[in-house]
């Protein structure tokens, strides 16, 4: 066995399928994709009529004007990344450290925050949706309190945000259980070291514990931040029909309503290509940290 | 030479015996129908048609997707995308129906249509299923839209029926004033208040001009005072509390919840409406033409036949697929108008059982003309801007001049 496997033609020969199935499926598309987005239209669509029309979808996207709704997109997909980055995982992070410092009840809360995780997005924004127009109007207008003009998926100054309350919460528990367990992986003698060091509560968590999850950490980045910039289910249910709130929304709306290929094709591009550039971003600001501890740590020995 | 022989034989009586298999069996047809809801007024009235049918052809299985409208309008653009639409199945007419047929997804059913069929149809049945002189799609029904008056409420409150749009303003104010919302409206969906602004605008621009903008005619243009009127006479209804207070966000079902409650007066929606109103309300509710504004355009409608039944260009049976085709089209025209869930498209006896709908086939009879909505009519973008534009009025983040501005922009393509 370990002769086969340090064989490298047998290792070709074992990933190759994968390779070829992994190519067609998701390369290929991408590349596909990006040849679509420089074209006027898509052959399929316009016959001889198509040309290449190179950066052209690429330069109306992000022209401004009232009935271009993509820049305002993309304010609004890095608002919701900010959101998850700052407001949600921290919330995750507290959870998870509540938890894991032995809460009472430690198995039940974490099962209840996970509950949202596995309810279909759908389920969800109809729940928060008759919780909008229903009953949070009736306990606003019982406090006294004014509800938005139009109600608060009408209003189009709050709408989006309130649009993006359920995903949040939504993913709470995720993350919450991502942490937890790797929380749970640290070695118990760690622990009782700092404790015995005068380690305790915030200096514990902040000290100890956060650093030592810093891998898991930055998975739960990643998947929030792409999350993000792909969000699409619940705006989708939740606004109104067609609305172009968000890239993948707009995108969409272009492919299926518009019946502007091409134009969403450089907008699916574009959402690639994002969701590339932040990993990437996120790898370099991780690892010239890990870096410069690891140098630190030389020069102190 | 004997064994060639029985081995000829024997593969002849096999051949035969497939041959006669394949004779028997039925021919399986997919179908994509919407109103997948109970609630559907037009569900029941399908679900009787493909029973009929079942009796009738015996030799062709229909093998039925239910959809919600919406669900199967997105749906469908994206399985035309890869040439998988099925056999038979629901679509819009117009600019809606273009879209397919621009991309070569939907047969033309010329070849099909014989002087008889096209004779059973009411008269310029398929004007909007007809592009350069093939007909694409086959009606089921012929619709238009109309207020809708709950006489309860309006004897309540001691409200006169509109006939005219400053009457109109007068009961919305008077409702207003006795703390009952006027009219619904479902503005999250966006379509339900384009049923408003299309009528409203026709009492003020008129047939020829406004059908000169939805189908983009050389010269027509939004940028007129006619236009602007309209779209002002709706935005003084939004103005004056004419809607929900949230009515943006209200999906059409969530909107319509009040008026089948007997809590709202007035709606603004097409004829199938009256298909979902209950007996008890049936006998409250009086259909009218939209209030008359004075401009010689106040017998103007807004429908027509807009929905049919179309053949996917690959289907592997189109001559079967024509047959189940036209049946669908013809008895669902029959079995809707029954029920009263829509206004028949081709000639019928039957009668209609409900009085809302009698109510609207007696006015509707009569009509100077009849024009498609313009979000079925245009398509494409422009059929998405029509939508977009008429929202952000009802958001209050649009003035009518602007939109008549955004919607001349159809015009620079």
């Amino acid at each position: 066995m370990k002769r086969v496997l340090s064989n490298k033609w047998s290792i070709m020969v074992f990933v190759l399928p994968t390779v070829v199935f992994f190519t067609y499926i998701v390369i290929f598309p991408i590349f596909k994709t990006l040849w679509y987005s420089l074209l006027n239209e898509i052959p399929a669509k316009v016959g001889d009529a198509s040309y290449f029309s190179w950066l052209e979808h690429y330069i109306a996207m992000f022209t401004p004007g009232r009935r271009n709704p993509f820049p305002g997109a993309v304010v609004n997909s890095l608002l919701y990344a900010a959101l998850s980055i700052f407001v949600q995982l921290p919330f995750s992070m507290f959870i998870a450290l509540l938890l894991a410092n032995g809460a009472k009840g430690e198995s039940m809360y974490r099962n209840i925050f996970f509950i949202p995780v596995v309810i279909s997005s759908v389920v969800v924004s109809l729940l928060w949706g008759r919780l909008y127009k229903g009953l949070l109007p009736q306990i606003f207008e019982s406090l006294g309190w004014s509800v938005p003009k139009n109600g608060f998926l009408g209003n189009p100054q709050t709408k989006i945000w309130f649009s993006f309350i359920p995903s949040l919460w939504q993913y709470v528990g995720y993350h919450m259980l991502l942490m937890y367990g790797a929380l749970k992986s640290i070695p118990e003698d760690v622990i009782e070291a700092a404790t015995v060091d005068g380690a305790s509560g915030a200096k514990m968590a902040f000290r100890i514990q956060i650093p030592m999850i810093k891998p898991m950490l930055k998975v739960c980045l990643s998947f929030s931040l792409i999350g993000s910039f792909k969000l699409f289910d619940t705006p989708w249910v939740l606004l109104e029909r067609s609305n172009r709130d968000l890239p993948a929304l707009s995108m969409y709306v272009d492919m299926f309503s518009n019946h502007n290929y091409s134009y969403a094709s450089a907008q699916a591009i574009f959402i690639v290509l994002e969701c590339l550039v932040f990993t990437i971003l996120l790898n370099v600001v991780f690892s010239d940290r890990d870096e410069r501890n690891l140098r630190r740590r030389k020069e102190r020995v | 030479m004997k064994k060639l022989l029985a081995v000829a034989l024997a593969v002849a009586m096999l051949l035969g015996m497939v041959s006669i298999a394949s004779a028997d069996e039925p021919v399986v047809l997919k179908v994509a129908s919407i109103w997948s809801a109970e609630s559907e007024a037009n569900r029941a009235p399908m679900l009787k048609t493909l029973e009929q049918f079942k009796e009738a052809h015996p030799e062709i299985v229909l093998e039925v997707e239910w959809y919600e409208a919406n669900a199967w309008k997105d749906q469908g653009e994206t399985l035309a995308l890869s040439d998988s639409l099925p056999d038979v199945f629901y679509w819009n007419a117009g600019g809606v129906l273009w879209n397919l047929v621009s991309s070569g997804d939907i047969l033309p059913l010329n070849d099909y249509l014989t002087e008889d069929i096209s004779s059973q149809l009411i008269g310029g049945a398929l004007a909007n299923m007809t592009f350069d002189g093939k007909v694409y799609q086959l009606p089921y029904t012929n619709a238009c839209s109309c207020l809708y008056c709950n006489t309860e409420l309006f004897e309540k409150y001691g409200v006169k029926i509109p006939e005219t749009l400053d009457e109109l303003y007068a009961a919305v104010e008077a409702f207003k004033a006795a703390g009952v919302t006027p009219m619904a409206l479902g503005g999250g969906d966006k379509w339900p208040t384009n049923m408003y602004t299309d009528i409203i605008t026709l009492r003020f621009v008129g047939d020829a001009a406004a059908r000169a903008c939805y189908y983009k005619e050389d010269g027509a243009t939004f940028k007129t005072q006619d236009w602007i009127d309209g779209m002002a006479a709706f935005k003084k209804l939004i103005d004056l509390g004419a809607f929900p207070d949230n009515a943006i966000e209200l999906t059409r079902d969530e909107s319509e919840v009040p008026y089948f409650n007997g809590e709202i007066p007035m709606y603004v929606h097409g004829q199938w409406f009256s298909g979902s109103l209950s007996a008890e309300m049936q006998a409250k509710v009086k259909a009218v033409p939209f209030p008359a504004v004075g401009k010689g355009y106040d017998n103007m409608w807004m429908g027509g036949p807009a929905e049919g039944f179309s053949i996917a260009a690959y289907t592997q049976h189109p001559d079967e697929a024509f047959i189940a085709c036209q049946f669908l089209a013809q008895h669902q025209s029959d079995n809707g108008f029954e029920c009263g869930a829509g206004l028949p498209a081709w000639k019928t006896e039957v009668q209609c059982g409900n009085p809302v709908m009698n109510q609207i086939a007696a006015a509707v009879a009569n009509a100077d003309t009849i024009l498609l909505w313009g979000n079925t009519a245009l398509s494409g973008d422009d059929a998405t801007l029509i939508g977009d534009t008429v929202y952000d009025v009802l958001a209050g983040t649009l003035t009518p001049e602007q939109w008549c501005e955004d919607m001349e922009t159809i015009f620079a393509k």
